[in-house]
């Protein structure tokens, strides 16, 4: 899904951007922004959805999951761009490639337990 | 890794990879605190004991996290302090969750030595200890 591919795509681009040691420039924060646009459509999806169900899965779980979701690239931006070095772009990888484990975390827990 | 001891000064904890290890940090801090307290809101009773240490962990974490962002001589100190809480932790959980799983119905972070979460729980101490040695 979009979110995935372009957590991977930001991810790699950070990574890419650590080994040839280079700062990140606005077009990652706009690649961020792009990202955390679509993390905010698929928490307002996602909700919607649940609401329109009537299975039984763990909803309380599936929120939290959809909100860190929404919470993880902005944090990880401020705290990267707070040091700007090697190191701070590193954080802004790492904050992006947790992204497609998190999108599949929700998934699993949309699914129920025996997903 | 070898950035580290760069340009940043040597003695504070949250720079250079600091600032990586802060930011995983922060992930199971997040991590940990919603999983307590989603178990705890709605379904206590099932298995209390995991739960409050689901929850103790979080805390934990927490406690770890923002010590090494901060780095000034208390914070080392406390974080210090957390993160051997945390080795003991993991390795404790860690054991009693294989030799009396019945005893832990229900995961933890720490369960299986760290083994939902690819085992970080059980090499992020080791790493934590590792890095307040080295900036010391």
């Amino acid at each position: 899904m979009a979110v995935m591919a372009v957590a991977f795509l930001l991810a790699a681009w950070a990574l890419g951007l650590v080994v040839a040691n280079r700062k990140p420039g606005v077009l990652l924060l706009a690649g961020g922004a792009v990202l955390e646009a679509l993390l905010i459509g698929f928490l307002i999806g996602g909700i919607a959805q649940m609401i329109a169900s009537h299975r039984e899965f763990a909803r309380a779980e599936f929120v939290i999951y959809l909100l860190a979701c929404v919470a993880i690239p902005p944090a990880a931006v401020v705290w990267g761009w707070g040091e700007r070095s090697r190191a701070g772009t590193a954080v802004l990888a790492v904050g992006f490639l947790i992204m497609p484990v998190m999108v599949i975390r929700v998934q699993q827990v949309w699914a129920g337990p025996g997903g | 890794m070898a950035e580290a001891s760069g340009g940043a000064p040597a003695r504070s904890t949250g720079r250079g990879f600091g600032r990586v290890l802060v930011a995983v940090y922060g992930l199971f801090a997040l991590a940990a605190t919603a999983r307590s307290t989603v178990q705890i809101a709605t379904k206590f009773h099932e298995a209390p004991l995991a739960y409050l240490l689901s929850a103790f962990a979080a805390v934990v974490y927490v406690v770890a996290t923002v010590s090494l962002a901060r780095g000034d001589a208390a914070s080392r100190r406390v974080a210090t302090v957390a993160i051997s809480i945390e080795l003991v932790g993991v390795i404790t959980v860690g054991a009693a969750s294989e030799l009396a799983s019945n005893a832990f119905p229900d995961a933890t972070v720490w369960t299986g030595f760290g083994s939902g979460y690819g085992f970080v729980p059980l090499v992020l101490p080791f790493v934590g200890l590792w890095w307040l040695r080295h900036t010391r």
